[in-house]
């Protein structure tokens, strides 16, 4: 099985560290420690995390803070950075207000 | 400190490369309830920067400064309210005569007050 | 997501708007890739997102390395002016505030255009929407005054602003050093120059102008901390250990109001990834890219990459990809021949190979030579400190020692560039077909100081010196780029290439030419044994020099 998907293993316990406050998510304020907890509460996926924490759902999207929690979860899995799968790419490719995107001309 | 006025030191008179580099025509803006200047067309945020304005907003949910990050329109961490509209993104929006530019505090003007009306 | 059924979809299709080619993004290699298409013949058009074209372009004011067809010694916003030129010329219609927001299946993209969105089809589609910043978090990194090296760009020399009064710069990749450079010319002063690598990541070169600034490096450092409570007033950093970790006890402070980051770029890739466009994670080339072959076409056919979204590398090189991914969308759509774009595209890579190529091509990423080319020595105090040491520079081919007036070119790493060999009309400067190879000055050849190699090197790497200027003296003719620019007879301080302080200068010649294109020549006469160590000159502070 795909190491990444393989939820039977174990990655240990949450175990707090010094920087768990350092803002890594600027829009929506997440820290550092939030995403390590959340990969320890079972969110092994960029998706699964962003959805729980919204980080990378703020006004940048992502465009500041996906490479950095990318990393952490990465680390924080024991998986290498490039295996695990970044969030997924959609429209709209930058925030726009709803009465725009309904504004098809 | 802020200044009303120009303050020359944080602008570039002259660049040993690129010479004068060419601004608008000078206009009054208000700021938080100031009036100040800055030239027309240049961003909000170039313009209260050389008035030595660090802090553009607060944030929603630990009420932490943020100011000028990217300067492109990528981050926004320069976000005001600009003529009632918050999220406004300062480092791309030009300055125009009468505009007025507040602190935003979350999304809201100050104490989650009614913005100022154009 | 949009979704047609099939009956409107006929419809949406038959009113939709259609272009032969549409470029996203009109920085270099969008301009060079519609500029390409429409002069075969297509109807191009570019959307960018911006207000402005050129990408990073126009933020650009050094000097290009490379060869003559790179535009090797042309500033970077000049480059910028003739490639709109030649868009506009070429009939490239280019529509800024336009963001290209999703690109569908058939070719089908939305955009944003102010308060509403277009559904349009392109035949082609060329995506070069370039690269972003990489972020390195610290504490106190999201207080006002921490900005990225783009933004300190922007300010500087779009807007005239000055990002700070006292800086510290993060990253020694070409970015942080040519960022530092500019920040000096703008009028700030750059603290400290601090990267968590043991080596200097950007050219020799750009370091050393720094170094002979007084500008320290800080190499095996990490910042720990931006101090302040709503605004940065000061920074820490820390040496680090070989695993990257802050090593106790060796905490440095800096009073500062700015921390700016250049710790790399990363494609903007995320467009095509939504297109269905095969992706792999390559962390030579920056990040997440799309699988491209050699003309740029990814795994979508007729769907190209072009520029830093498909790997990380410089303007030069964007601009000829994008030339590369324009030919073949050309000949995709039937607008020129099998045969006429057989030879551009040979053109094309020939000028390409050229760049990539030495110590800093992008096949050598991660790999630290010894030696050079030639088989000197590669300097480890370049590397590290930012300089070459005295007795060092002595060993390379363009450092001759020859009575009377002669230039002396302190370049020490193979990098493709020969802009001071076409300088010299007297033949003084060889670099050879090889333009990797570093610049031997010829024994033989008559100097006429007329500074033309000076001016021409990108690197600000060459110096006229004249050992015998009189009997006591000697005299050296550096590049300044600086205001105020010093007078004739103002009387200052030599530094060396560490940036100390040598001895007491005194200005014996200023010369300025549209042919130096901003690069003034200031000759200093110094003591006779500082001939090989003066390299910089720091008037007196105002105040002392009015005494």
């Amino acid at each position: 099985m795909n190491e990444v998907n393989d939820r039977s293993r174990d990655i240990g316990e949450f175990v707090p560290q010094a920087d768990d406050d350092m803002i890594i998510c600027r829009c929506e304020e997440i820290t550092k420690g939030e995403i390590r907890r959340a990969v320890h509460d079972g969110m092994w996926t960029i998706t699964e995390i962003r959805r729980f924490l919204r980080c990378g759902m703020g006004l940048c999207q992502g465009q500041t803070c996906a490479r950095l929690v990318k990393d952490i979860a990465a680390r924080e899995c024991g998986v290498p950075y490039s295996s695990l799968e970044p969030a997924t790419s959609r429209a709209p490719m930058r925030a726009a207000e709803m009465k725009i995107l309904a504004n098809e001309k | 400190m802020i200044g009303e006025t120009m303050d020359n030191d944080r602008r570039i008179a002259e660049h040993p490369v690129l010479g004068t580099i060419e601004k608008g025509r000078l206009v009054s803006f208000s700021f938080d309830g100031r009036t100040v200047e800055g030239y027309e067309g240049e961003p909000i945020a170039e313009a209260l920067k050389a008035l030595g304005v660090m802090v553009h907003r607060y944030t929603a949910k630990k009420n932490r400064p943020r100011g000028i990050f990217c300067a492109i329109g990528r981050c926004t961490d320069c976000v005001m309210i600009v003529n009632g509209v918050p999220n406004t993104r300062t480092c791309i929006t030009p300055v125009q005569e009468g505009i007025i530019v507040q602190t935003q505090y979350g999304v809201s003007a100050k104490d989650g007050g009614s913005h100022e009306k154009i | 997501m949009y979704r047609h059924s099939t009956a409107s979809a006929q419809r949406t299709v038959a009113v939709m708007k259609r272009y032969d080619l549409i470029v996203v993004g009109a920085g270099p290699s969008g301009l060079s890739a519609a500029t390409e298409a429409a002069e075969s013949g297509m109807k191009v058009v570019v959307f960018d997102e911006n207000s402005r074209p050129g990408g990073q372009l126009f933020k650009q004011i050094h000097k290009f390395f490379g060869s003559k067809e790179h535009h090797a010694k042309v500033r970077g916003f000049h480059i910028g002016e003739e490639l709109l030129r030649e868009a506009a010329a070429a009939g490239v219609e280019v529509e800024l505030d336009a963001a290209v927001i999703g690109i569908y299946e058939n070719k089908e993209i939305t955009v944003r255009k102010a308060e509403h969105i277009e559904h349009l089809k392109g035949d082609t589609i060329i995506v070069a929407t370039g690269a972003s910043e990489n972020m390195v978090p610290f504490e106190g990194w999201d207080l006002p005054g921490v900005i990225g090296a783009g933004a300190a760009q922007t300010m500087m020399n779009l807007h005239g602003v000055k990002p700070g009064q006292r800086i510290l710069m993060l990253g020694s990749g070409n970015v942080g050093l040519v960022v530092s450079f500019q920040l000096l010319q703008a009028g700030c002063e750059v603290v400290a120059l601090a990267d968590a690598a043991p080596t200097i990541g950007g050219y020799g070169v750009h370091a050393s102008k720094l170094a002979r600034c007084g500008v320290p490096f800080y190499l095996s450092h990490t910042i720990t901390k931006a101090e302040g409570s709503d605004r940065v007033t000061g920074a820490a950093i820390s040496e680090v250990d070989d695993k990257f970790r802050p090593i106790k006890g060796t905490e440095e402070h800096f009073d500062v109001d700015t921390i700016c980051i250049a710790v790399g770029l990363s494609p903007m890739s995320q467009l095509l990834k939504m297109s269905g466009c095969r992706m792999s994670d390559d962390p030579k080339r920056g990040g997440q890219v799309p699988d491209v072959d050699e003309y740029g076409e990814t795994s979508v056919t007729g769907i190209f990459a072009a520029g830093d979204v498909s790997g990380i590398e410089e303007a030069s090189s964007a601009m000829i990809e994008g030339r590369i991914a324009g030919a073949r969308a050309a000949l995709r759509m039937g607008f020129i021949s099998a045969e006429e774009e057989s030879a551009r595209q040979k053109s094309f890579s020939a000028d390409l190979a050229g760049l990539r190529r030495g110590m800093f091509a992008p096949g050598s990423k991660g790999r630290m030579p010894e030696k050079t080319e030639e088989g000197l020595d590669i300097s480890v105090n370049l590397l590290t400190k930012g300089y070459l040491s005295d007795d060092e520079v002595t060993k390379y081919p363009g450092v001759v020692k020859k009575k009377g007036l002669h230039p002396v070119i302190e370049c020490s790493q193979n990098i493709p560039c020969d802009p001071c060999q076409d300088a010299c009309r007297f033949n003084c400067i060889k670099v050879g077909n090889d333009i990797t190879l570093l610049p031997q000055v010829d024994m033989g050849s008559e100097c006429t100081g007329c500074g033309m190699c000076v001016a021409s090197c990108s690197g600000q790497a060459i110096f006229l010196v004249n050992e015998d200027y009189d009997d006591r003296s000697a005299s050296v003719t550096l590049p300044y780029e600086f205001l105020p620019l010093p007078r004739t007879g103002d009387s200052g301080f030599a530094r060396g290439r560490s940036g100390e302080r040598l001895c007491t200068a005194e200005v014996i010649d200023v010369k300025t030419s549209p042919a130096y294109d901003k690069t003034n020549l200031l000759t200093i006469r110094v003591p006779k044994d500082m001939a090989m160590k003066a390299r910089f000159y720091e008037p007196l502070p105002a105040r002392e020099a009015d005494a």
